[in-house]
């Protein structure tokens, strides 16, 4: 069971969003229009877990494009322009392109990690939150609990309250 | 593990060879050069150079991997003709060979300059970064007449549209002399055994042909002739080719 | 920063997405004249050209690069602005630069693809370019990771991949506004391009972040993809070309023609898709005063790239600088120098900065002029080295002027495709410039 309340104003969203989370609800969602950094705060979801990922990427990306770059010129031992067979200034070239290929592609990577995307399962959803309307979703309410959530959602000031059967 | 370092330790050492199997090297006597464009048709029917006819001739697309470039001297009518017979110059430290992104052009373990034709995918990058000028593309499929076909070399490819080409030093004839002194139990080519079409019909023996790494050769003597420079040495590409400059009187 | 009184956020989720959802038959007439002009002016001359040989084009012996390679450029050069500035802005967080970066960021998408076709069209043996790419093949070859053209490989594959990446999360929240705002199939594919994006705190948070990288990553990148090109230019011994100072020259012509084609750009979509609401005088001004600063740069470099010629004292330089200034190409050399130094001072009005036919005419004139300077660099100092004997000439045959007049139309055409499948303008960021909509007002 999970509780939806849509609201038309940012200010009133945020307001009931935070007393949610004062009252001990835990799986709040707070769909809206445009990043709210407010919204983000009483989450608290502080710094994001996808930095690793790009770090990660790339570190894996800077080895990766250097061992290429020598292991491929020495399968053929081929003298090129009086160059030494490991050439290190071009391979850095190398390495800098891969570094940032692979941080980026890493980086999408965390991203779906992290935000748990692609989700293509039914969720509670209002599709007039891409446009104009803010919603809260309160999940996993205990059958006790759930009149309380509403009546914080209704005292906030949402125009619109449903409730909807979870995971269809 | 200690050859392996030892090997990478090779690897990064600029010009990889410390000295080549075979150098191949050629002189040109400019003194005795008298322009007679001898060795560009023999180079032509040795290598199976297409002939491109009036019309891309005049667009400048003809193919001849050895020219004799001509410049003037003076005021008609004190006027002077000088030749220089311009070829790959198989440079030990090519610029061409690292523009290739194929590895069309490399550096073989005789000191030449080879070009791969089916390997290359016409970047042309090679001819751009060349201070010669001597790389020669396809720019279309040529054919031959009948019966001109019947005098192609066989032992030569024939390229196709899109595919760059220059001077070889006739690697076909090194090839065959290699392999002679291979069945010979000889190990070493002798001096002499090679000769580029070029340096074959050249009537003034203008051009020597040989392996520098062998102090006996002619091609070594030659090259010690105070008369001796390299072309645009300044650029530091390390020409295989010595000229001898014209004496003046 | 709006002209027009602030739109309401539905309105904003209105304005943008009528654009794709409705179709008009001028719409229709545009797109299929850019793919016949796409069809007859690029692909019928190229697939002409894979059957003769290069030849058709007017390069000869001497002169083996031509305006293929100077077109492909020109393109990436076009293509610098936008993912570049979108990036820099983003992290500088400036606000003008969230109702024009959608479309900047395509144009640099649509622009790389375009002079990737001009790879394509330039090499001798197109049917063996994955020979250039690192994956094994038959001849258990690898590339040459030594040669320039490698790094220019690498460079721009890693471009095209973070530029798509790029703009396609930042559109993300928006591919979940066209699938609420439609139906039926359309509805289906924009579910699954959206993700299933609901908008909630922790997914903008997680976009936000990830976004911010691939903005830190980009900008490095867009200088070193451009930086890249001029190499396979300045690492050759060629006179003319062999300069250090290439890869600035580069990077900031580059992003110089690239800031004029977003203003051409904007122009276009203010006027053909009703979006003068949203990209307005600020954006203008904004990227007026870029081009100023851009153009004085640009001329400082190009006084230095001549300055170190003569100052060198070779010959062989010497005379590359004497045929660039008064040879064949010299009106064309003087031309640019119009263009590109002398046109963009008159930015300095504000009267002309803050009309958008006048810096239409502009932004076109300094394209005009980059368009010639790639043109100059490649036919002016390859052609003519170090053997006089060898000196050639070179003119583009009717077949290369028209590929590159059927470059602009594939360029339009994949535009025209752009706008009817993602949002031009990015819905949710313009959303944030707006002021929030509260109950006392």
């Amino acid at each position: 069971m999970a509780i939806m309340g849509s609201f038309a104003f940012e200010e009133d969203f945020l307001t009931a969003a935070k007393k949610l989370k004062s009252s001990g609800f835990d799986k709040i969602s707070l769909l809206s229009p445009l990043p709210l950094e407010e919204a983000q705060e009483i989450l608290e979801l502080g710094k994001s877990p996808v930095r690793h990922y790009s770090l990660a990427g790339a570190i894996i990306g800077a080895i990766s494009g250097f061992a290429m770059a020598t292991a491929t010129a020495l399968v053929f031992i081929l003298p090129t322009g009086g160059r030494a067979i490991i050439t290190v200034p071009p391979f850095l070239i190398i390495t800098y392109e891969m570094t940032i290929l692979f941080g980026v592609l890493f980086t999408l990577l965390g991203f779906h990690f992290v935000s748990g995307l692609p989700a293509w399962r039914d969720r509670p959803y209002l599709s007039s939150a891409s446009s104009d309307r803010f919603v809260v979703v309160v999940e996993g309410a205990a059958a006790d609990q759930v009149a309380r959530a509403e009546a914080i959602i209704r005292d906030a000031g949402a125009d619109e309250i449903q409730h909807v059967g979870e995971g269809q | 593990m200690s050859t392996f370092v030892e090997k990478l330790r090779q690897y990064r050492k600029p010009g990889y060879y410390d000295k080549f199997d075979y150098h191949w090297t050629m002189t040109i006597d400019l003194d005795r050069c008298t322009g007679c464009e001898a060795c560009m048709v023999a180079c032509q029917a040795e290598n199976n150079l297409p002939i491109v006819g009036e019309k891309r001739f005049a667009e400048n697309r003809e193919i001849k991997w050895i020219r004799i470039e001509r410049y003037w001297e003076g005021e008609y009518p004190d006027v002077k003709m000088r030749f220089i017979p311009m070829l790959c110059q198989h440079c030990d430290d090519a610029p061409c060979e690292t523009a290739c992104p194929v590895f069309a052009t490399y550096h073989n373990q005789d000191g030449l300059n080879t070009q791969i034709y089916n390997r290359c995918i016409g970047t042309r990058t090679c001819a751009v970064y060349c201070p010669y000028e001597v790389r020669y593309f396809n720019w279309f499929t040529y054919t031959w007449d009948e019966p001109l076909e019947q005098q192609l070399n066989p032992d030569v490819t024939v390229r196709e549209k899109g595919v760059m080409e220059k001077c070889t030093f006739c690697i076909q004839r090194i090839r065959i002399a290699k392999d002679n002194a291979k069945d010979d139990d000889r190990r070493r080519v002798r001096d002499g055994e090679v000769v580029p079409a070029c340096v074959q019909s050249c009537p003034t023996e203008a051009l020597v042909f040989g392996n520098s790494n062998d102090p006996e050769a002619k091609v070594s003597k030659m090259m010690k002739n105070p008369r001796g420079y390299k072309v645009l040495e300044e650029l530091n590409t390390t020409p295989s080719i010595v000229y001898l400059t014209k004496v003046h009187s | 920063m709006f002209d027009h009184g602030q739109p309401s956020y539905a309105e904003v989720n209105k304005d943008v997405l009528s654009v794709m959802l409705e179709t008009g038959p001028k719409y229709w007439m545009l797109l299929g004249t850019t793919m016949s002009v796409a069809g007859i002016c690029f692909f019928m001359p190229w697939i002409y050209q894979l059957f003769v040989g290069v030849g058709a084009a007017g390069m000869n012996r001497n002169a083996v690069w031509g305006s293929y390679l100077s077109n492909f450029i020109f393109w990436i050069g076009l293509s610098h602005s936008g993912t570049l500035l979108s990036a820099v802005l983003h992290i500088t967080n400036s606000p003008w630069r969230k109702a024009i970066y959608r479309s900047a960021e395509a144009m640099t998408l649509f622009s790389l693809m375009t002079a990737a076709m001009f790879v394509m069209v330039h090499l001798g043996r197109v049917w063996f370019v994955h020979w250039s790419f690192p994956i094994p093949n038959q001849m258990g070859l690898w590339p040459n990771f030594r040669s320039p053209l490698m790094f220019d490989v690498m460079a721009i594959t890693t471009y095209l991949t973070a530029s798509s990446i790029f703009i396609y999360m930042g559109s993300v929240p928006d591919f979940a506004a066209v699938r609420d705002a439609s139906t039926g199939l359309r509805r289906r594919l924009y579910t699954i391009f959206s993700f299933g994006w609901r908008g909630t705190a922790r997914e903008w948070h997680t976009l936000g972040w990830a976004y911010t990288f691939f903005a830190i990553f980009v900008i490095p990148l867009a200088v070193s993809v451009h930086s890249i090109v001029s190499w396979d230019f300045a690492l050759s011994i060629v006179p003319g070309l062999h300069h250090t100072i290439f890869a600035p020259y580069f990077v900031c012509g580059a992003i110089f023609s690239g800031t004029a084609g977003i203003v051409t750009v904007m122009y276009c979509l203010r006027k053909f898709l009703n979006f003068e609401r949203y990209i307005g005088q600020v954006h203008l001004d904004s990227l007026g005063k870029l081009l100023i600063t851009l153009s004085l740069i640009w001329s400082y470099i190009n006084i230095l790239e001549l300055f170190s010629s003569w100052y060198g004292g070779t010959s062989f330089e010497l005379e590359a600088l004497q045929f660039k200034l008064t040879g064949f190409y010299a009106p064309l050399y003087w031309e640019m120098i119009l263009f590109c130094a002398f046109v963009p001072l008159l930015i300095l009005f504000k009267k002309i900065r803050w009309s958008w036919n006048k810096m239409l005419v502009i932004s076109i004139l300094i394209n005009v002029g980059m368009l010639t300077e790639r043109f100059i660099i490649v036919a002016t100092s390859q052609p003519r080295k170090f053997l006089p004997d060898a000196f050639g000439f070179y003119f583009p045959s009717w077949i290369e002027l028209s590929i590159t007049v059927g470059a602009f139309a594939i360029f339009a055409t994949l535009f025209l495709i752009f706008i009817k499948w993602v949002p031009a303008i990015s819905i949710y960021e313009v959303k944030e410039t707006l002021k929030p909509l509260r109950r006392d007002a």
